[in-house]
């Protein structure tokens, strides 16, 4: 029976039901906040307040005519989505949440973790290249130039907590933090900030939505992307920020851990969880909403010049204090 | 089979490195159909080839089909934005074939909804900008505030875009005491947002980074190419008809004409805002000095046998009326010239990479939305042979024998 439970546990709770699910209701709030803050309403009809929205708009996109142009790479092309989104799922399973460990939980996964990140951002450039279009090609382009400026600040910032736990063990980290203070409040205030805008080039917003610009390149690597496909890729970006905020929190505050009553401590790990993601979610929102979209060379610019040094000071100052 | 594989081997690769990016004529970021292709290396741009004509409505045509009184309205309808200032060019130049002044009072009204209409026209351009850079929340707030002047145009003259107040002989609606106090409470709301945006345009650090250094046209070029209106401004040309040609009493109410030496775009954004601050104070100063009496005069229906040409600063540039009546009902010959097709080739300039200053793709919608195009109002019927680098221009039955050729 053991296995029955495990699988439960991928398939259904905590895993990829759940996520999806989340990821939902993550991205209805998201919109809902970035609405509020541009004085609208947001979302409205689709459910109460509109909470039904995004997955309105998944199986609209589901029922949509799936257009497979002529000079697309046509394996490439069918393939990319779904492994987009299976790996932020796979990202996601890797997340503690209801307890201090993750389904996936070995030691060494932070790495495994980041490299996911990475690897979305790889599918992402060949599913630019393999739709052969020009605003493809160029937004797949400018995600790869992208991928070079936020990449090694957000690793930096990562390894600077690894080295405050003296594990790069998700597992580990969170446990240190549990039995101590969170990382947020001790050293790595700077790491966190780093984190979060890097996050916020990885998930692609503004104002490093430079990769699929609307107004300058249509949709940019996600153009030739329609019907079912589409839908995959917007599923796919909506679990990349449920799991980037779940990262943030369990690299600095604390993964899922608080104050527990005994007896109750999958619900309260849950309850915080969720408190804790929503808190980073919002975050990420509230940047969304202050910025205009820079130009390429000047996010790679503001990387280099401000990101990559402020994260290596990062790492110092961590190895100095800890 | 052959030739779809001699096809196939002489597609160029992406990888290429000179290639040609369409802009339009369907494109997220232009609000209607114009086409642009860009030669690009990489993210600059080192070319650009406009073609306007996408939008061909034959207004000129129709109006010689309908009589003065039908055409105010389908005048009104060759822009939605500027359609205040069509209707004054249009009034002002059929007056002139009649050799009638309109009462002063009407004067003032019209000058007051010209003013009312640039503010309106300008925070819509506002938040199109801001949409352009990806500046979401900008974008919202301006035209959540553009409502104040919205609902304004609309307690003065019925409707919240096409205000349809202007007529041949004066205004078609009197103000009120009370309309007026709503106005100056509107005026005072507009004022300090407005300096608010300013504030927020000047010292926002990725409007900036975006703004400003981007999109060069250099005084000589800009009076060379003909630019008109802010976008001449812009580029420190003190030139505004108001100031050098003034109707509808534009010699009484006191200007500044606004200029900027910057000539990018963000001097496009803080002429255009100062301007709108410019046309609260000119309302403000209409509301004051209104003169009392009549705001129509009647003129009968057919003008006298005649030529007339008429000047109005619309909130793109200048814009140009021709009118010849031969004494009947209906206009013999109507010409409208609309400021966007002047900027057409100012904003080719701007796109072209030249010197020290490269022009990014990225940077392509925010220097195509700084001249404010409006291409409703800017089709044109020219015929060109690109290979051969001809232009002609067809008449109507030259036209309909090439359709019925083409079968």
């Amino acid at each position: 029976m053991e296995w029955l439970l495990e699988l439960l546990q991928i398939l259904v709770f905590p895993g990829i039901l759940f996520a999806i699910l989340l990821a939902f209701i993550y991205e209805w709030f998201d919109r809902k906040i970035y609405a509020k803050l541009q004085n609208r309403v947001g979302p409205l009809y689709t459910g109460p307040s509109g909470i039904l929205q995004p997955f309105a708009d998944f199986v609209k996109l589901l029922a949509k005519e799936d257009i497979v142009p002529n000079d697309v790479d046509k394996p490439l092309f069918n393939a990319l989505p779904i492994v987009a989104l299976t790996l932020s799922l796979t990202g996601f399973l890797a997340l503690p949440i209801t307890g201090l460990r993750g389904i996936i939980s070995f030691n060494g996964d932070l790495i495994f973790l980041i490299a996911l990140m990475t690897l979305i951002c790889i599918v992402i450039i060949y599913s630019g290249i393999s739709s052969s279009n020009r605003f493809s090609t160029m937004g797949a382009e400018r995600a790869a130039l992208q991928l070079l400026g936020y990449e090694i600040p957000m690793m930096l910032s990562a390894i600077s907590i690894g080295l405050v736990a003296k594990s790069m063990w998700v597992y580990e980290i969170v446990s240190t933090q549990a039995s101590n203070i969170w990382f947020l409040m001790g050293p790595s205030v700077l790491g966190f900030a780093i984190f979060v805008l890097c996050g916020q080039a990885e998930l692609e917003r503004i104002p490093f939505d430079i990769p699929e610009a609307e107004t300058e390149i249509v949709a940019g690597w996600l153009t030739e992307f329609s019907g079912r496909k589409l839908a995959l890729f917007r599923l796919t970006k909506d679990v990349e920020l449920l799991y980037l905020s779940g990262l943030a929190v369990a690299l600095f505050l604390g993964g899922p851990s608080g104050p527990i009553i005994p007896g109750l401590e999958p619900i309260l790990y849950l309850v915080y969880f969720l408190l804790k993601t929503l808190f980073v979610l919002f975050l990420l929102t509230t940047l969304r909403a202050l910025f205009a979209r820079l130009r390429i060379d000047q996010m790679v610019n503001f990387s280099w010049k401000y990101l990559v040094p402020l994260a290596i000071l990062q790492v110092l100052l961590v190895r100095v204090i800890v | 089979m052959q030739e779809e594989e001699l096809q196939r081997a002489e597609k160029k690769s992406a990888y290429e490195l000179f290639f040609d990016i369409p802009l339009g004529p369907q494109h997220p970021a232009l609000k209607e159909p114009a086409f642009f292709k860009f030669k690009v290396e990489g993210e600059r741009v080192i070319g650009v080839d406009a073609d306007v004509s996408y939008n061909h409505r034959g207004i000129e045509k129709a109006l010689e089909y309908r009589n003065y009184i039908q055409n105010i309205y389908l005048i009104e309808r060759i822009c939605g934005i500027c359609n205040v200032a069509h209707t004054l060019c249009y009034a002002q130049a059929i007056e002139q074939l009649h050799g009638k002044e309109i009462p002063p009072r009407a004067s003032y009204i019209r000058l007051m909804i010209e003013e009312l209409a640039r503010i309106h026209s300008h925070a819509l351009w506002l938040g199109v900008a801001a949409h352009e850079i990806g500046f979401d929340t900008l974008f919202m707030y301006v035209w959540r505030d553009r409502e104040v002047v919205m609902d304004i145009i609309e307690m003065l003259t019925g409707n919240r875009v096409t205000t349809a107040i202007n007529t041949i002989g004066g205004v078609r609606r009197d103000i009120s005491d009370e309309a007026k106090e709503k106005v100056r409470k509107g005026m005072n709301i507009l004022e300090e947002r407005v300096k608010y945006y300013r504030k927020v345009a000047l010292n926002d650090p990725t409007v900036n980074a975006r703004c400003s250094g981007v999109g060069i046209l250099r005084p000589r070029d800009a009076i060379r190419l003909c630019a008109v209106g802010p976008t001449l401004r812009a580029s420190g040309v003190k030139n505004d008809v108001r100031l050098d040609d003034p109707y509808t009493f534009h010699d009484e109410v006191p200007l500044n004409v606004i200029t900027c030496d910057t000539m990018d775009v963000l001097g496009r954004v803080v002429v255009r805002v100062d301007e709108m601050l410019e046309s609260v104070n000119m309302v403000r100063y209409c509301l004051d000095h209104m003169p009392s009496g009549d705001v129509k005069i009647k003129l009968p229906l057919s003008p006298p046998v005649g030529e007339a040409v008429s000047r109005v600063e619309a909130p793109r540039g200048e814009l140009i009326h021709y009118a010849r009546s031969n004494g009947t009902k209906n206009p013999e010959r109507y010409k409208v010239r609309t400021p966007t097709f002047e900027n057409i080739p100012s904003v080719a300039d701007m796109l072209t990479s030249k010197g020290d200053h490269d022009v990014n793709i990225a940077d392509i919608p925010i220097v195509l939305a700084s001249i404010d195009p409006c291409f409703s109002c800017t089709a044109r019927m020219e015929f060109r042979d690109v290979s051969k680098g001809k232009t002609w221009i067809w008449s109507l039955e030259e036209l309909k024998t090439h359709c019925k050729n083409r079968g």
